[in-house]
């Protein structure tokens, strides 16, 4: 899916996406183009990424890539495809019922599911001290 | 010349209120002022419709006496009616074939004189068997006409307009009497046939009808084909099958058929009438038919009462004019058309589809009224104002029907920056009294210090009752106050009355004697809500509240 998405395959490219996303979710898939589970996982990823564009960037990285392995290392991460979720250059990590809470592994079974994932992390990220975003939970 | 030629001339003649004929007419019956209308009279039923009402008085009288003197003062009148019909008829024919000649022989001289110098009568299309001194009238009328209608005088002053206003009454009056003739008729045919009379409403149709069967008893041989819809027929067929009329006596039979022939013989007046208006709409109001049509502007100038009186009456009257407010009951309102009244025959509201109706006859009224305001000053005698309104409102129509734009997807909106919209106001509050903390809860909610609370189960377990019925509470008796929500809960299952309701007590009973009727069964769930009875005394009203200073 990479003429979907965007691809990333150096790591300078991700260095500089990851810096210069501010105040939205950043959404970074690490996984092979050809790997099935990863194809199911990228046409979800395809379809929310209009609904969720006001809070979103999602970006896919190759894994097969020389410059990347060192992300594989210190994200750990082994199983593909793997998201990791990043905010105002902030990793931030999520209880998804698995014992890895740095990252989320495998696909999302509907839609929905990936907005939900990717809306806590917005109202998080927007809640904590790391954005001056307009919130609206507190009373007036 | 033919009789459709003497009508015509008679007609319009009469229209003119001048000549012999209406001076006789009013010296012979005061009982209506209206020359117009007495001239018509004069043609139409003949100066005998004073009488005419006298035998409507005379028939009910008859009804509310025994039979036997029904059927003898039905046969004394019948001959009185009998004779004044012959008299009718033979001044009719008297009238036609005599008087209307010798009238319209001076009327000739006259009116023609008249019609030579303003009058465009004579242009009528209805002029079968004119003669050449017709014809010469004729073209002379129609060049005075069009040097006429270039010199833009007021059109109160145009003494054709004067004739189509006069036209216009006497259509209304001519709609008037059948309906007077119909109820005739309709009282007459009632002993033989009554159910078709709430079976055919148009008393046009209905008089078609009656002549048809006459006094047949058997509807398979009257072929109505042509006069009714095919649905009708079989309703009419197979009600008459079982009607319970009988047939009608001879002399009451002609009555009835000749008052059939006189509102047949008006109905085709009328048309003719109409026609001739329609014909000089372009002429008279150029604007309004080039938006309505000239028929339908013909008919709503004619209701108003003339021009100026349409131009003066606002959108939504003119949107009225002419409706239809006979309710028809037995039939179905499923038919029961929304308030429009001529405008629904309009060429522009026949071809919009359904559901854009309500707005087309709001718009084609609001528009044909400032072209009727137009016309009435003369504004724009080529009527280029009434054609651009048209496609203006042609234009409006369309934009109408076209389908709404293509959704586009939107993307969600970030979570939590939206501000939640907060309502108010008196009906927020007292939606939320109903689910706002009560006083006991209050006070089961608190605790006083040092002392411990008694509990549901006893010994701390249970649900704890804090203050509520402690000695040093402050309070002498806390009840269960009415709560707002039981309340509602109650009044909605006391209206669907669950088997017996509990609210009535015993000792009422559902029957009542009363010194009219004797005894009477009333409902007992009845009035209960809504009544007289009002809400401070009702079973299921609350507490007033008293508010805490």
């Amino acid at each position: 899916m990479e003429y979907l998405l965007p691809t990333l395959r150096k790591k300078q490219e991700v260095d500089s996406l990851i810096r210069d996303t501010l105040d939205k979710v950043l959404v970074l898939r690490f996984g092979l183009s050809s790997d099935a589970v990863c194809l199911q996982l990228d046409d979800v990823l395809y379809k929310s990424v209009k609904d969720v564009s006001k809070f979103v960037t999602v970006a896919l990285v190759d894994t097969t890539e020389e410059e990347i392995q060192v992300y594989l290392k210190y994200f750990d991460i082994t199983y593909v495809p793997s998201i990791v979720f990043f905010f105002n250059a902030h990793h931030m990590k999520m209880d998804s019922g698995s014992a890895d809470h740095t990252k989320w592994v495998g696909t999302f079974q509907r839609k929905q599911d990936f907005v939900d994932v990717v809306e806590e992390h917005m109202v998080q990220g927007c809640k904590s001290s790391l954005c001056n975003c307009r919130r609206y939970t507190e009373r007036q | 010349m033919g009789t459709g030629m003497e009508l015509i001339i008679f007609l319009v003649s009469a229209v003119k209120s001048t000549g012999l004929s209406n001076r006789v007419v009013k010296e012979s019956i005061p009982t209506f002022p209206n020359p117009m209308l007495s001239c018509i009279m004069l043609w139409a039923s003949g100066y005998s419709e004073a009488t005419l009402n006298d035998s409507f008085l005379a028939d009910l009288d008859e009804l509310s006496d025994n039979e036997d003197d029904l059927l003898e003062a039905d046969n004394d009148d019948a001959e009185h009616m009998e004779e004044d019909i012959d008299g009718d008829l033979a001044d009719i024919e008297a009238l036609n074939y005599d008087d209307l000649d010798s009238v319209s022989k001076l009327q000739k001289t006259q009116r023609f004189t008249d019609i030579m110098q303003g009058g465009f009568v004579v242009a009528l299309p209805l002029s079968y068997s004119a003669t050449d001194f017709l014809v010469l009238k004729v073209e002379d009328a129609l060049e005075n006409g069009s040097e006429n209608s270039t010199h833009g005088i007021v059109l109160e002053d145009d003494p054709e307009y004067q004739l189509i206003v006069d036209c216009n009454a006497l259509s209304v009056d001519i709609e008037n009497e059948i309906v007077i003739i119909h109820n005739f008729i309709r009282d007459k045919y009632r002993l033989k046939f009554p159910e078709l009379e709430s079976l055919v409403h148009h008393p046009i149709d209905y008089a078609r009808v009656v002549k048809k069967i006459a006094n047949e008893m058997d509807l398979t041989l009257v072929d109505l084909e042509g006069f009714l819809p095919s649905a009708i027929i079989m309703v009419v067929s197979v009600t008459a099958s079982t009607t319970s009329g009988k047939p009608l006596p001879e002399d009451v039979l002609q009555k009835t058929i000749d008052a059939c022939d006189r509102a047949l013989a008006l109905d085709s007046a009328k048309k003719k009438v109409l026609d001739f208006v329609e014909s000089r709409m372009g002429y008279i109001a150029p604007n309004l038919s080039a938006i309505v049509g000239s028929a339908v502007a013909a008919k709503i100038i004619g209701t108003a009462g003339g021009l100026s009186a349409l131009a003066k009456m606002p959108a939504c009257n003119v949107q009225l004019l002419g409706a239809k407010k006979k309710n028809l009951a037995g039939f179905s309102t499923a038919t029961s058309q929304f308030r429009v009244g001529y405008l629904e025959q309009t060429e522009i509201f026949q071809s919009t589809p359904p559901s854009l109706r309500m707005r087309a006859c709001r718009l084609l009224a609001s528009k044909s009224t400032l072209a009727a305001r137009v016309d009435s000053t003369r504004g724009d005698p080529a009527g280029k104002t009434g054609r651009t309104l048209r496609a203006e409102i042609h234009k409006k129509i369309e934009k109408w029907q076209e389908p709404p734009p293509a959704k586009q997807p939107k993307p969600l909106p970030v979570p939590d920056s939206e501000p939640r919209k907060k309502r108010g106001g008196r009906r927020l509050r007292k939606m939320k009294e109903r689910y706002a903390i009560t006083d006991m809860r209050k006070l089961a909610n608190r605790m006083q210090f040092g002392i411990p609370e008694e509990s549901s189960l006893g010994d701390g377990l249970g649900e704890g009752y804090g203050m509520l019925g402690q000695a040093g509470s402050g309070k002498l008796r806390v009840s269960v106050g009415q709560s707002k929500l039981a309340a509602k809960v109650a009044k909605k299952f006391k209206d669907r009355s669950y088997g017996t309701s509990g609210a009535t007590s015993g000792l009422t009973s559902s029957l009542a004697f009363t010194p009219v009727q004797g005894i009477e069964l009333s409902n007992p769930q009845a009035n209960q809500f809504g009544g007289t009875q009002s809400t401070y005394f009702s079973e299921t009203g609350t507490f007033s509240k008293i508010k805490r200073t």
